[in-house]
Order: C-alpha cells, then structure tokens, then sequence
C-alpha cells in the first residue's frame, strides 16, 4: 500500500504538464496530484520528499502551493506537513522559485 | 575577517582604487563622503548615487546617478573634479563600470539600454554610444571581458547577454575570442535562456571564457565558452544572491539577501556548479540552557521551544549588495570585500578561511 502512493506520486511528478498552456489538463494533473499528496499518510512523507532530485523538489513545492491556493477539507492540514518536509530538502529557494516562476502548474 | 560599519543606511555601492583605500557610497541619503587619506571623510555633492567604479592605473572615479547622468573625476591635487558625461538616457542609470584599458566605460541603465562612452579628443568630451537590441529592461549590472571589447549585462528581463562594445575611434580590432569573431558595436554574442528572475549581477572569469550571473529566483548560472557556450545552472536552497565574483577560474563567491558570502565551485569536466559552503560560521557561543519558564514563554509566544534565532549569526546584519575582489584578481583572488544594506563593509581573506573552514576547497 505503501509502495502504491511512492509509485502514484511518482508517476504524477513525472507526467506533470510542465510547459503545456492547456489549462484543463493543468487542472487535471493538479486535481491528480492533490489526491496523491492527501492519501499519504504523515509518516511516509519524508521518505517520497527524499527520493525527488532538486527539480523534483521545485515541482513539489509549486503543486503544494497549488493546492493551497484551493483549500478543501483537510488538504491544507497535509499540504502543511508536506510543506515541512519539501522546504528542508529544498530550503528557501525552492519557495523562492514558485515565487518567480513564469510557467505555473 | 574585518568588520567595518559605515553608516545607518544602505551601502549601495562601493569601489577600491588601487592602493585600496576603499570608498563606499550611499544612497538615498544625498550626502556623498568619499575618503581621503589622513582626513575621515568629505562630502562631495549632493547625488543619489547607484554605481560607481574606479579605474586604477589612471585614478579616475566615474559615477552614474538616478539623475540620469554620469560623471568623470579626476583628482586635482586634493580635489575631486567632476566631467559631465552626457548618457542621452530618459530613466536611472543604475552600474558603471570601467573597461579593462580604461579608455571607455559602460552604464546600465532603467531606459532599457547601455551606454558606452569613450573620450573624444578633438572636441575634449565624452561621447557616449547606445546599445539598444534586444533589451526589454533595466540593465542591473555589467562586467567587462579582459580583451576590453565584450561586455556582459545582466538585466530585468531576466536575461544575461553579451555583447561587443567595440568602439573604433580607440582601439584596434579585437582578436577572435571563444564567445565568436565577429564583433562589430552592438552585436550579441551570447544570450541566456534559462532565468526566471532579474539578473543581479554578472561576472566574467579572469581569462574571460565564462561568464557567471546570480538571478532573483535563487539560482547561479555559468556559461563557459570553452565548452560551446554551455549553460549550467545550481538552483540554491537559499534566498536569492545579488552579488557573484569569481575568485579563481572555477571558484565563486556569491552573496545576498542571507547575509552571508558562500562559495560555489564549477566542475568543468561535468560542466556542473555545486554548492562549496558558507563562508561565514559564526564562532560556537557557549549554548545556555533554557529554563522551563523560558521553554514555555517560547512556546506560548512562537509556538515552539526552539531557540532559533532571532538574531543574525552573519557578519553583516542585512543583505549584502555587492561583492568586490580586493588583492589576486579573479584568478587567484587573496582578499576580498562586501558591502551591504546593513551599511557595514567587510574584508574577508580567503587563506584564512580555508584555514578556519576545514571542508572548504577552493579550487
């Protein structure tokens, strides 16, 4: 089961639509990725934040930020936990970028 | 490491003539104290001034102003005087840099353009020169290549670009470089593609064949000629730098909004730029234990018991806004200088950082 959310997140890393101006598919890959960061539990987070390299960390921190952005029942309360977790492996910068970045997700 | 505080305001930029007798100015404050040796400081005229360079070998100060203008000095016995330069610009200029020979200097400035002024013997004034295409925005910082014709600016458009300033009123045909052969005024030779942030601050090697820039989202970024132009980018965990010198062919020093100068190495083989260290660690103060009351003071007050601080460990207590090198050059860089928004200058020797900082490698 554990091994599922790895792979799910993963996948949902991998196929993000990062320079696509579709913005149906965007909503579709954020909508995929906020159920795939909610469905983890507390303690399996650190482990899928340390198995993204630094372009995977940036990413990370743009979905979460995302679903910030459209808070639903409970999802900030994980979205937090994930936040804790991504900003010590990829620092201020990594928030620095979602900041600056022209191409959202 | 000598700390030296300066004034209550920002240091916006400093320069360093070639005894190095330093000289930092101010702004916005209009007051304009420059150092002379053997008295404390003078004031000048009232400017609010962004850039200013000095030009070693022949003792001239130039300074560009949010007035639009830049100005020559030169020393008359014990005075300054200043030479009107006209830049023909319609916003702030904001950085000036002297060439390499200088015999012509450049201004980057808010009206999207360079200018590069060169004196005109016959009529006895500055010309100056614009470099128009293709920049969107304000140019934020320039540095020029050792040949004295390239010229690297980084600017808001998010951009790092060089250019030929080849003037041919006073020098000769430059010869090929790596960057290309052709260089007629005004023509790129390189732009950059990957930023997603104003470029704060450029820097070329000591032989010329790379460049590097800092950028607002937090990334440094080096283009080596050698290696057809190729671009490597580290994306730091800090917050963004604002100011990158190199200090040998594959180190740099950057610093910026953390206060702190760090040092990033290039691995030319790999064509990849890692993180080297901070280089500025502040000494173990002794930890005093909380009490419980403390612990829950903090608990009530920040939500956590963590003594983190509220204070700054770094030397200098704000942003560091630029980065000079003061003894080397940028091939074997000894010592060297930052200058930031705390007002405060420090020198910083890089023998004894290595000394103090074990895992320090400065190739």
């Amino acid at each position: 089961r554990t091994g599922e959310a790895l792979r799910a997140f993963h996948t949902a890393i991998r196929s993000s639509p990062g320079n696509s101006r579709n913005q149906a598919m965007k909503e579709q890959a954020q909508g995929t990725m906020l159920k795939v960061l909610t469905s983890f539990k507390s303690s399996e987070i650190e482990q899928a934040v340390n198995s993204l390299d630094r372009n995977g960390v940036d990413l990370l921190m743009k979905y979460i930020y995302k679903g910030f952005e459209k808070p639903t029942e409970n999802s900030s309360a994980i979205l937090l936990q994930w936040h804790e977790k991504a900003l010590a492996v990829g620092g201020l910068g990594s928030i620095v970028r979602v900041l600056t970045a022209r191409k959202t997700v | 490491m000598a700390y030296h505080s300066f004034l209550l305001e920002p240091i916006s930029c400093h320069a360093w003539n070639k005894d190095r007798t330093p000289l930092p100015s101010n702004s916005p404050q209009p007051q304009w104290p420059i150092p002379i040796p053997m008295t404390p400081w003078a004031t000048i005229t009232p400017l609010c001034l962004p850039g200013i360079d000095w030009a070693p070998e022949s003792n001239r100060l130039v300074t560009c102003g949010t007035d639009r203008n830049a100005y020559v000095w030169t020393l008359k016995g014990n005075v300054w005087k200043p030479t009107l330069v006209i830049l023909r610009i319609n916003r702030a200029a904001r950085c000036v840099k002297w060439s390499p020979k200088e015999n012509k200097f450049a201004v980057g400035s808010g009206s999207r353009l360079i200018s590069i002024c060169y004196f005109e013997q016959e009529n006895d004034w500055w010309v100056c020169k614009h470099i128009k295409k293709p920049i969107r925005s304000t140019v934020l910082s320039l540095d020029w290549h050792p040949n004295n014709v390239l010229l690297a600016a980084g600017s808001c458009d998010f951009k790092c670009r060089i250019f030929s300033a080849y003037i041919k009123e006073v020098e000769e045909r430059p010869s090929p470089t790596p960057w290309g052969s052709k260089m007629p005024f005004g023509e790129l030779m390189f732009e950059s593609s990957s930023s997603c942030g104003w470029v704060h601050s450029v820097c070329f090697s000591a032989s010329g064949s790379r460049v590097a820039w800092v950028s607002h989202d937090s990334t440094l970024c080096l283009a080596d000629a050698g290696r057809k132009m190729a671009v490597s980018t580290l994306c730091t965990e800090t917050l963004p730098l604002l100011a990158v010198t190199f200090i040998t062919e594959n180190s740099l020093v950057a610093a910026g909004h953390d206060c702190c100068p760090m040092l990033f190495t290039y691995e030319e083989s790999q064509g990849a730029l890692t993180f080297g260290g901070k280089l500025d660690v502040p000494k173990q103060s002794s930890q005093r234990g909380l009490t419980a009351r403390e612990r829950f003071q903090n608990l009530d007050k920040k939500a956590s018991s963590d003594t983190a601080n509220a204070t700054l460990d770094t030397l200098h207590k704000n942003s560091i806004s630029q980065i000079s090198v003061l003894l080397g050059g940028k091939d074997k860089c000894s010592q060297f200088c930052t200058t930031g928004m705390d007002g405060g200058m420090s020198i910083w020797d890089v023998k004894s950082l290595e000394s103090a900082l074990k895992d320090l490698k400065i190739k």
